[in-house]
Order: structure tokens, then C-alpha cells, then sequence
């Protein structure tokens, strides 16, 4: 027996095994919507990296929208950063003739081809959020400025620790190129500050329950550290967690990357000091616009192919106006 | 019955003495797991010696339940490796479950009607295991029914229940997971990551789970079915073993052991993703031949699993405390993995030799010159 | 008992003749020993013939001249000097080379690439193709066969299969060629191009090695002969006064030291009807290995089901164990048709098979002799859901007394036993589940003579208590000193049926085909 909750709260007996389908929810399909952009009517290809992750999600759900609204059809796929996938999903967009791509590109030298390629064959791309190794293939590369961010971030964080202490740092998967950039923000920042020493630096690939895992042993070694600085949010929340367990978090300054919605939560809670939100759905929306505009008139509208947009800080002061990794007003 | 089948027992005479040989070939086996903890030993008395913090009890308890969840998802891996099989879907079987709970939790919007369910926590425990054995069912018709290599059959599995967590979450991440007191569903977290007596539950899990597998397979028809299903399946079919029966059920085990520890995780963080549990696999795998299992099938026992799942728990977890580097970290897990094996296979077909030179020296030869 | 007909001859008269000479060669397999110090002359320009039943060591003294495998003692000597053949391309080197009895084709690739798989002629810019195909066009010319090179293998049927087997082994240009059972696949007009084919390779020096389970056709193309039994040489000749009755005798050498002939003929009533079985080749082709099958066991008889290979005598066994799925017809268990049972069922019914193939589908290897005896009889042991420790280790401990297995006890290792003990744990292994008809395919093969007369004194045994006993052999020896009745299988037919008391061996291999008698005016004694 289990209780529900409506507008008219009503009791359920019986089991769980009801008709599991027949849910109306069309608003996930990319279909093409009113003609009320400017070019219009052709299609888009969306390629992002890993939608099980809001930070991409967001990224996909802005190129979706933003393009609809624009008046396009949309295809979306994620190469989870293999560039083999990557590769067969451009393959894919040059038969199916689409208008334009917008690229999140799986590696800086390894998606070089694949974006030659299409734009050999007529079809203009688009990346954001990373950006490639060569210019002039591309028609624009909007990419967030990560070391702006963690050096913001780290500062943020220095503000809180005061200055003094051990701190650990939890690494992103070590063959992702911005788990570098982020981790060389940091250290940037804190080099500065002789009386901070990093004590270990642990890789938890991205993952929460990694994290989590790492952390506790590293509490173990180092039970007097002051702060955590992670590479991203997911990490940084399995830190918090495993901080929560051992009753330290009050003495512990944790410092995520991403702004995701945990992680706002988080900061709101004060259990998190900052994070670190990158401008996607900003530098996406951008990107959509652009190809529009090219499409249109043949000019992105931008005047460098290369465009960083910088990251903003969250902290408790401003976290209430985040939304889904949207500022709001 | 006939007269073949029930001699007079109470009659019968002493079986003729044999316990010195009987305890010589335990010996054996003792010797074979004996490796894995061997291994282990030196892996603990290295790091007991390198970090003052490695046998304190706290620790050792922390790092048994950082153990237990590979080693509940590793006891189910055995069964399938145990048939010869492989199951290749229980990472995403981890995230999976996980995520039906989370979305149990944070209330079930039920299509058609307006409503939304919350179901009590023992209800959301029952589903998401009958889901995570449901998806092993599946595991399980495709390679006995449609003879599918369960390499595949898995492999395709892997992908399937990561999708499906992923279209269940539309790729976000459940936090909500404590429940309302008014709803009556309070209890996921609290129960699943309590630590009665000290000792955190999934420890006491993973006791349980030993515990039960090791009475299947040891004390049931089904365990020795299981074993000689794996050693050759040929003869077991002959000898009326239901060998596609058998086939089918270890993946329906391992997808349960794998939901379980979906649930652990998620109670854990607490929260629940649907990334949760990505090459857990692995893990299970290494674990499971560390701890002596023939990957064709038929060896292996619940205690060498355990202990190889403890060498690779102490391994990664005593890498961390003295703070080796990350990279050196994957270099020496795998080392410890391939050597564990090698060194496995070495014994093994070293002990074969003496046995056969022992069937051979004590074997009559007529015609062959009598070794005086 | 009859003595050994004739001692191995000195060879001196032939020496300059001898191209391979085997010295003292002994073959052990685990605690098999295939040979036992085996002399042996191959001579230039010669066939010489191999006779010998099944398990004689025919085949692996082949096995160690072609160099598939190594003695584990003696010498062989190549035109005088001590060679080790490492390898079947050693071999090939040194100019001996095998068509062997299972062919060992690619069938996945085509005529020319089979012919010079390993051996392929290379050039500076790869294989030369078309010299290969120009000379692989040459050698089926030569037989007499139209095929393609570059006709797929797997589309060639079974004698042309063979027939490309045999022109691999022309293709190596050898100066010994083995062949072990060449025709057993070819029509006789491709048997007679055979011959012609020995005859020229003889006629141009070639030594050939030769062995046919066909005896009259062996008798005829040989120039020397030479009889195996039980892994030795026991007698050889030359061609002339090289008879049939001498062959046979030879070959089966003295009778079984067992002899049940006059075991109880006590018989109950009919235990297992088979009525019209018929079996689907599952080699292919639309064959029937079993081509409607009728017989009667009744309670308490021991019937032996005699035959060559490729009879359908093994088809036969698993479509009544449940193995076989292609199989119609009606098997009748007392009065329960067996047809919608699994091999589950059956056997709790009471038909259990004890297969041909003990290490292959007889025994679980990495198991304890216990846990191998009591495997089909499990859930009888089971109380409250657990396996009852006491229980089955009573019937365990009762069926290694009652079958006698020779073992340091149950928990020892089944691999730990000689072929003999381990054949007895696979019957013990169904008599433990109590069955009404117990079926066994080949159940002496590989094993001590000692040991076959334990096993069937045990068959005869429970069949006294009222087992019914149907078993395989292709042991003239054994069909005849061990059944109450022994019904001839050939070509998928029952052809005929003895009663051992009154029948002669000759009758018997006759009926089998063995003799090259017509087996067919026979059919009609064939009794429903």
C-alpha cells in the first residue's frame, strides 16, 4: 500500500504494476514549430557529449530551443567523447544533407577531421563549449573561459579558508583536456598563498560516488584539512557527502565547477562556499543565433571565429537567481 | 525405488580409511585461494607499514564498505562466470536501479491519471530489485533461448539499461530521497545507510549476501547443477541437469545482486544518478578471478571472490591513503590483477602435472617393465 | 582363446626396401597406453595395410608417423637415420604425408587454398594463384574429379571432400603417403580412381600406409599386412595367403576373457519400444542416419547394437535419450511414449544414456568422483531445499562399492581416475537414478580389458534384478560374448539380428558391411 498525492489527495491500494506508458510528454521531441525566425525552415544538427549530465543537457536543451524558436528542425546525438561516434554522427549529418552543425567537439586534435569534413561538404559548423586546434575550418568556436573560472573560483575560495591550511583537490578524468585547465587555474591562484599546502591530489573521473569514495580515505590521511577544491561539482557534492558523514564539513571549505543544480542547492544550503558557472547555454544560444545569421546572410555577425565567453561565480549572494544552469533576472 | 537405489545402509561395512587423502586434497584447494590471500596479506602489511591510519578500525570498517558494494555485484558475477557466462550490464544494472528507487522516492507521476504516487520504501526496495532482476531475466533468455554470446547479449545490456536509466531521469540527477514523513516513504536513506553495531549496512549486505550464495551453491541442487553446468555442459545435460534453466537463473541473480548494490549507492551518496555504477563491471570481474574462478566456468567458490574483492578494495584504498600518484595508481591495480591470474595459472597447471605423474606412477602397466 | 597367428617377421629380406622404419614406439595418454612397443616397416613401393578394431592404436601410430603428435618412447627411423617429427610440416618436409580419417578441410575456403594451405607458393609478390590453380587442376585430373579450384569446400559434398583431401596429400609430392580411411566418404566407381591412383604411386615408388575398416577392400589393395590388437603389433604377411578368415582372426585374437552367453535369459516384459525412428543427418545433406529403426528390450535382456561407424548407432542412443532433437518416430517406456519429455524427464522416467564420448559428455572434470556419481540423481538427495549431505554421500558410498570404482574415495578428483574407474562413475552415475532401461554407447572404448569384463559382469548384474540393456559396440568380440541378443545396425538400418549362442563372427561383420557382402538380401530376416 502506498499513499499519492494530487490536487485531491487519493489512497491507493494495490500494486505498483499499472499501465507504465501513455504519458503525453511531446514537448521532448524536435519538431519543427512555428515559422517565426528569420532563415528558417532547414534542419540542425545538434552534437553534444553526454546528456545524462545536466551541464550537457542544458547544453542540448538551449541548442534545441534556441533553434526551434528560430524556425529549424533539430537531430541531437552525443559522442560521449569518443571521436569514432563523433566521426560516424558527422558522417551521418552530411547525408542527411542538415543546414548546419553545432559541435561540442570530443577533443581538440581529434575533431579536427571531422569538422573539415563537414564543412568540405557545404555544411557550415558551429562548435561550443570546447574548442579545436586549428582556425579557419570552423565558423565559430564559443568556448568558455575555464581558466577565468577556476581562477575566480579559486579566489573565491582562498576568501573563504583565509589563506592558511592543508587542502586536497579532487582531479576530473585525467584524458579530459579541461580537467587540466581547471586544475592549473587553481593552483594559479594558490600558489600565491604560501601557508595553503596541497596535501594530495586525488582523480575521481568526474563521478559523484568516486568522490565520495576518495574523500573518506583522504580524510583518513589528512583528517586536519580546511578545504576541497574539485574540478567539478559531482566530485565536489561525493566530497560534501563524505564531509556530512565524518561530521566535518563545518570545518571544510568546498569548491565545485559547473554550476549544476545540485551544486546550487548546495551553495544555497552553505554547505558548498562557490561553484563555478561556464556560460553554456549563453555561449549556445550564441552559437545557434550565429549559424541562423549565417545561414541567413552568410556572416556569423561575429567579428573573430574564436569567442570566450567568461564564467560567472556562484555564491550564496547570488545562487537565488540560477536556474538550470540559467541566470536569471 | 529398486534394490540398487536403497541398499541396506545401517549394514553396510566401514568405508575403507581415507581421511589422510581427503585432507591432502583440501590441502589443495586451500592452497589454490590461499594465493588470493596471500596476496592480500601483502598488500595489508604493506600499507599497515607505509600508513599508521590503515589498520585502524575505522578505517578497516571504511574500507570494507567501500569492498562490500564490489563485492555483493562480484558474488553475482560469480554465479555467471561460475556457468561461463560473463554479464557485462551490471554497472548499468547498478545505475538503473538506483535511479527507479530515486524516482519511486521523489514520486511516481502516473501515467493517464493526475496522480502521484508515493510508495513506502519496502515497496521501492522490492521494485527496483525485481527490476534489476528482471533485466538479468532478459540477460538470461537471450543467451540460453537465443544463444546469444553472453559477451554480447550483455554487452547489449549495458547499453539498454544505461539508456533506460538515462530516459527515466531525462538525464538529471534525484536528490530528493528522504521522503515526508506525511507520505509515509521516510526510511530509504536512514535504513540503507545506517550502520547497526557499528558496522555500515552494506557490510552487513554483503555478509548476508555470502552467506546465502554460499549456502546455494555448497548445500542446493542448483549450486552443483551450476558447477557442473559450467564444467561441461554436455554432461551435465545428459545427466538430466535442466542446463538452460540454470543459464537463464545466474543472470537473473547477478541482475539482483547488481540492483542491490544500485540501492546501497544511491542511499549512499545519497542521491541518484543514472552515471552511477559505470565500469563497475570491471571491478566485479577482476575480483572475481583474482579470487581463483575459471573464466570458462565451473571453479570458483564464494570465499576466493570475497577475498578478491578485498585485494582490490585494500589495493585502491591503501593507494590513496599513502597518496600514490594517480597514474602509478591504474598501473599497479592492473599489475596485481594480471599477476594475481598468472600466478594462478602457473599453480594450476603445475598441480595437474603432479596429479596426472600420480595417476601414472600408481597405475599398473602390464607389459611394461616393473620399476623395481 | 586362440594364439596369435603369426610372430612380427624379421624384416631383414626387405631392409634396402624400408623408407621408415618405427622402433620399440610406446603412446601413453594420461593413463591410456595406445601403444605398447610397437615395431614397424614401411617400404618403398608397398601399401601396407593396418587392420585392427576400434582403440587398437591403429590411429595413433598414424598420428605419430605423420607427426601430428610424439611418442612417448621408442625411435623412428627415416631411411636409417633417427628422425623427430615435430610437426605435420616436419613431416610434410621430410616427404611423409596424411590423409586423414576426419577430413581436415577449411570450409570456408576453396579448392586451390585447401590444397596449399601452409605450403602456399610464394613469389616476391605474394602467392602465386594461378600456378597453385594450374596444378590443383592437374591433381583432379588425375582423380578423375571435376571440380573447380576455386569451388568453395563447404559447397563440395562428402566424397569430394575426401577426394580433395587426398589430392592435398598428392600435392606434397610425398615419398609416404598415410591414409586413414579414405573411402570411408566415396562411391565405388570413386574408390576404383582411388586404386588406380595407389596403383601409379606405387608404381613410381611411393611407399603408402593404408587402413580401412573395409576389410575385402583393404585385403585387395594390399602388399603387406599388418594386424594391431589392443595397442600391439600381434601378426603380419605378405599378400599372398592374405585371407579374410586370417584377418579377422588376427583381429580378434583370442575371445573376451568374459563371456555372459549363458547369463539368465529370464526375461519380463518389453521395456523399451522403439517403433519406426528415424534420425536426420545432422552432417546435412537430407540424410537419415537413422532411417526408421524398430526394436524391442525387455526387462532383463542385454541387447548389443553392432555396427560400423557411421551406422546410426549413436544417433540412434541420443534420440532416445532426448539429445537428438530431429528424430520421429515413436520410443515407448513400458507404456509412456517418450516424445514430449526432456533428457530431464526421461531419465526421472527411468532411460538414462551413457555416452560414447566420456571426457566430452560423460564426465564434469573439475568435480570430485562423488559429485560426478551423484549428478543425475541430486534431487532425490534434496530435503527441505537443501542437498541432504547423508543422503547422497549413502549412495554414493553404496554405487562405488557396487560398480567397484577404484578410488582413494569420493572426494578425490574424477580426472584423478583411470578410464576404466571413470567409465564406471558414469554408469554408477546412472544407476543411481534407478532406471528401467540404461542405454551405452560404445561403454568399453579405451578402456582395460580387465575393466570391460567388470562392466559388463556389473550390466549383467542389474540386469538380473530386471534392467533392461541396450548398449553400442563395434567390437565383434564383445557384441558376441556379452548380450543375450545382437542386432546389426548398417547404413541407418537394423539389418539383422543374432543370437550369440548360435552365430559366427563372420555372419555378424558380414551383416555389418564389414565383409563386403550385400547386406540388403538380408533384410527381410530383419525382425519388428
Amino acid at each position: 500500500m502506498f499513499r499519492t498525492l494530487t490536487k485531491a489527495t487519493v489512497a491507493l491500494v494495490g500494486s505498483i504494476a499499472l499501465a507504465a506508458c501513455g504519458s503525453s510528454d511531446a514537448d521532448t521531441s524536435a519538431g519543427a514549430s512555428g515559422d517565426e525566425g528569420g532563415g528558417g525552415g532547414g534542419t540542425i544538427a545538434v552534437i553534444t557529449v553526454d546528456p545524462s549530465n545536466p551541464y550537457w543537457k542544458a547544453e542540448v536543451d538551449t541548442a534545441v530551443a534556441e533553434a526551434e524558436k528560430l524556425g529549424y528542425e533539430t537531430t541531437v546525438d552525443a559522442h560521449n567523447n569518443d571521436a569514432d561516434r563523433q566521426n560516424q554522427f558527422i558522417d551521418g549529418a552530411i547525408s542527411k544533407q542538415v543546414d548546419a552543425i553545432i559541435l561540442d567537439p570530443a577533443g581538440a586534435d581529434e575533431s579536427v577531421g571531422a569538422v573539415q569534413k563537414a564543412t568540405d561538404a557545404g555544411i557550415p559548423v558551429f562548435l561550443v563549449n570546447a574548442e579545436i586546434s586549428e582556425q579557419g575550418i570552423a565558423k565559430s568556436q564559443i568556448v568558455s573561459n575555464n581558466a577565468q573560472g577556476a581562477t575566480i573560483g579559486a579566489e573565491a575560495w582562498v576568501e573563504a579558508v583565509g589563506g592558511e591550511g592543508k587542502y586536497v583537490e579532487l582531479f576530473g578524468n585525467p584524458t579530459d583536456n579541461n580537467a587540466q585547465v581547471r586544475s592549473d587555474g587553481y593552483a594559479e591562484v594558490l600558489a600565491q598563498y604560501p601557508d595553503l599546502e596541497l596535501v594530495q591530489q586525488e582523480t575521481a573521473n568526474w563521478d559523484r560516488a568516486e568522490g565520495k569514495a576518495k574523500m573518506e580515505i583522504m580524510l583518513r590521511a589528512h583528517p586536519d584539512i580546511v578545504g576541497v577544491v574539485s574540478g567539478n561539482d559531482e566530485m565536489a557534492l561525493g566530497a560534501i557527502q563524505a564531509l556530512k558523514d565524518a561530521g566535518k564539513l563545518d570545518q571544510v571549505t568546498v569548491l565545485g565547477f559547473d554550476g549544476n543544480p545540485d551544486a546550487a542547492a548546495a551553495v544555497e544550503a552553505g554547505e558548498m562556499v562557490a561553484t563555478v558557472l561556464q556560460p553554456i547555454v549563453d555561449g549556445t544560444t550564441l552559437a545557434v543565433q550565429q549559424a541562423d545569421a549565417f545561414l541567413t546572410d552568410g556572416e556569423t555577425g561575429a567579428s573573430t571565429e574564436k569567442q570566450a565567453i567568461d564564467c560567472i561565480l556562484i555564491t550564496e549572494d547570488n545562487v537565488g537567481q540560477l536556474d538550470n544552469f540559467v541566470m536569471g533576472g | 525405488m529398486s534394490d540398487t537405489l536403497a541398499p541396506e545402509r545401517e549394514t553396510r561395512p566401514a568405508p575403507p580409511p581415507q581421511e589422510p587423502r581427503r585432507r591432502r586434497i583440501n590441502l589443495g584447494n586451500v592452497l589454490v585461494e590461499g594465493r588470493a590471500l596471500v596476496a592480500l596479506a601483502i598488500i595489508v602489511v604493506i600499507f599497515a607499514s607505509l600508513s599508521p591510519n590503515y589498520l585502524q578500525p575505522d578505517n578497516l570498517i571504511l574500507m570494507t564498505r567501500h569492498v562490500a558494494m564490489n563485492a555483493i555485484l562480484a558474488i553475482g558475477m560469480l554465479m555467471v562466470i561460475l556457468n561461463g557466462g560473463i554479464d557485462l550490464s551490471v554497472g548499468s544494472t547498478v545505475g538503473l536501479s538506483g535511479v527507479i528507487a530515486g524516482y519511486l522516492l521523489q514520486g511516481w507521476d502516473m501515467p493517464i491519471t493526475q496522480l502521484v504516487a508515493y510508495p513506502p520504501v519496502w515497496v521501492v526496495i522490492i521494485g527496483a530489485v525485481a527490476l534489476g532482476a528482471l533485466v538479468g531475466y532478459v540477460n538470461g533468455l537471450l543467451v540460453s533461448k537465443l544463444n546469444v554470446a553472453p559477451f554480447i547479449a550483455t554487452l547489449g545490456m549495458l547499453y539498454v539499461a544505461r539508456g533506460i536509466a538515462l530516459l527515466i531521469t531525462n538525464g538529471e540527477t534525484f536528490t530528493a530521497l528522504q521522503g515526508e514523513e506525511g507520505l509515509g516513504n521516510t526510511g530509504f536513506v536512514t535504513f540503507l545507510a545506517s550502520a547497526p553495531l557499528g558496522i555500515p549496512m552494506p557490510v552487513w549486505f554483503m555478509v548476508v549476501f555470502a552467506v546465502g550464495f554460499s549456502l546455494l551453491l555448497n548445500r542446493t541442487a542448483f549450486g552443483r547443477w551450476l558447477y557442473a553446468t559450467g564444467g561441461n555442459e554436455r554432461a551435465a545435460e545428459l545427466s538430466g541437469v535442466p542446463v538452460k534453466k540454470v543459464q537463464t537463473l545466474v543472470y537473473v541473480m547477478s541482475g539482483f545482486c547488481a540492483a542491490t548494490v544500485g540501492l546501497l549507492l544511491t542511499a549512499d551518496l545519497p542521491a541518484a544518478t543514472p552515471r552511477a555504477g559505470e565500469f563497475y563491471e570491471l571491478n566485479a570481474i577482476a575480483a572475481v578471478v583474482i579470487g581463483g574462478a575459471a573464466l570458462s566456468g565451473g571453479r570458483g567458490t564464494i570465499r576466493g571472490t570475497l577475498i578478491g574483492a578485498f585485494v582490490i578494495g585494500f589495493l585502491v584504498d591503501g593507494l590513496v591513503l599513502v597518496g600514490v600518484s594517480v597514474f602509478w595508481q591504474q598501473v599497479i591495480k592492473g599489475a596485481v590483477i594480471i599477476l594475481a591470474v598468472a600466478v594462478d595459472q602457473l599453480q594450476q597447471s603445475f598441480q595437474k602435472r603432479r596429479a596426472l605423474r600420480k595417476v601414472a606412477a600408481s597405475t599398473n602397466r602390464p607389459g611394461s617393465p616393473s620399476p623395481a | 582363446m586362440t594364439a596369435v597367428t603369426e610372430t612380427p617377421t624379421e624384416a631383414a629380406a626387405h631392409e634396402g626396401d624400408v623408407v621408415l622404419r618405427a622402433v620399440d614406439i610406446t603412446k601413453t595418454y594420461g593413463v591410456t597406453r595406445a601403444l605398447k612397443g610397437v615395431n614397424f616397416d614401411v617400404r618403398r613401393g608397398k601399401v601396407t595395410v593396418l587392420f585392427g578394431e576400434n582403440g587398437a592404436g591403429k590411429s595413433t601410430l598414424m598420428k605419430i608417423l605423420s607427426g601430428v603428435e610424439q611418442p612417448t618412447g621408442g625411435v623412428l627411423e627415416l631411411d636409417g637415420e633417427p628422425v623427430t617429427l615435430a610437426s605435420t610440416t616436419d613431416a610434410v618436409d621430410r616427404g611423409i604425408a596424411i590423409i586423414h580419417q576426419e577430413l581436415n578441410l577449411c570450409p570456408n575456403l576453396n579448392v586451390r587454398d585447401n590444397i596449399f594451405i601452409g605450403r602456399e607458393l610464394r613469389t616476391a609478390r605474394g602467392i602465386d594463384y594461378g600456378r597453385e590453380a594450374e596444378i590443383t587442376r592437374g591433381l583432379m585430373a588425375r582423380l578423375e574429379e571435376e571440380i573447380s579450384p576455386d569451388t568453395l569446400v563447404a559447397d563440395l559434398r562428402l566424397g569430394q571432400q575426401q577426394i580433395v583431401e587426398i589430392a592435398r596429400a598428392l600435392a606434397a609430392d610425398a615419398r609416404i603417403l598415410i591414409m586413414d580411411e579414405p573411402t570411408s566418404a566415396l562411391s565405388s566407381a570413386e574408390v576404383e580412381v582411388l586404386f588406380k591412383v595407389i596403383d601409379d604411386l606405387t608404381a613410381s615408388g611411393v611407399a603408402i600406409v593404408y587402413i580401412s575398416h573395409h576389410l575385402e577392400e583393404a585385403i585387395e589393395v594390399a602388399d603387406h599386412a599388418v594386424v594391431f590388437r589392443d595397442g600391439d603389433l600381434v601378426a603380419d604377411r605378405d599378400a599372398e595367403g592374405l585371407t579374410l578368415p586370417w584377418v579377422v582372426s588376427a583381429m580378434v585374437g583370442r575371445e573376451a576373457d568374459y563371456d555372459f552367453r549363458d547369463a539368465s535369459r529370464d526375461y519380463g516384459d518389453v521395456a523399451l519400444r522403439i517403433e519406426d525412428v528415424r534420425v536426420v543427418d545432422q552432417e546435412g545433406g537430407g540424410r537419415l542416419a537413422v532411417d526408421g529403426v524398430s526394436l524391442d528390450v525387455r526387462e532383463g535382456e542385454i541387447v548389443a547394437l553392432y555396427g560400423l561407424m557411421g551406422a546410426g548407432r549413436t544417433e540412434l542412443m541420443e534420440a532416445l535419450s532426448g539429445r537428438e532433437p530431429f528424430a520421429t518416430g515413436r520410443a515407448l517406456l513400458g507404456d509412456t511414449d517418450l516424445a514430449p519429455y526432456s533428457i530431464q524427464q526421461r531419465i526421472e522416467l527411468g532411460i538414462g544414456l551413457v555416452p560414447e564420448d566420456r571426457q566430452r559428455d560423460g564426465l564434469v572434470q573439475l568435480m570430485t568422483v562423488g559429485q560426478n556419481l551423484s549428478l543425475a540423481s541430486l534431487l532425490g538427495s534434496v530435503r527441505r531445499g537443501l542437498v541432504s549431505r547423508k543422503h547422497e554421500r549413502g549412495g554414493i558410498e553404496d554405487q562405488i562399492r557396487d560398480v567397484r570404482v577404484k578410488t582413494a574415495g569420493p572426494e578425490a578428483l574424477i580426472t584423478s581416475l583411470s578410464g576404466g574407474n571413470q567409465q564406471k562413475v558414469v554408469i554408477g552415475k546412472m544407476l543411481l537414478t534407478d532406471p528401467r532401461v540404461l542405454l551405452l554407447d560404445e561403454p568399453t572404448r579405451g578402456i582395460d580389458v580387465g575393466a570391460k569384463g567388470e562392466i559388463f559382469s556389473l550390466l549383467f548384474r542389474e540386469a538380473a534384478r530386471g534392467l533392461a540393456v541396450l548398449y553400442v559396440t563395434s567390437e565383434i568380440g564383445e557384441a558376441l560374448s556379452a548380450a543375450h541378443r545382437v542386432v546389426v545396425m548398417s547404413k541407418g538400418r537394423v539389418v539383422r539380428e543374432f543370437d550369440p549362442r548360435t552365430c559366427t563372427r563372420e555372419e555378424v561383420m558380414a551383416a555389418a558391411g564389414e565383409t563386403g557382402a550385400d547386406v540388403h538380401h538380408t533384410k527381410e530376416q530383419h525382425r519388428e
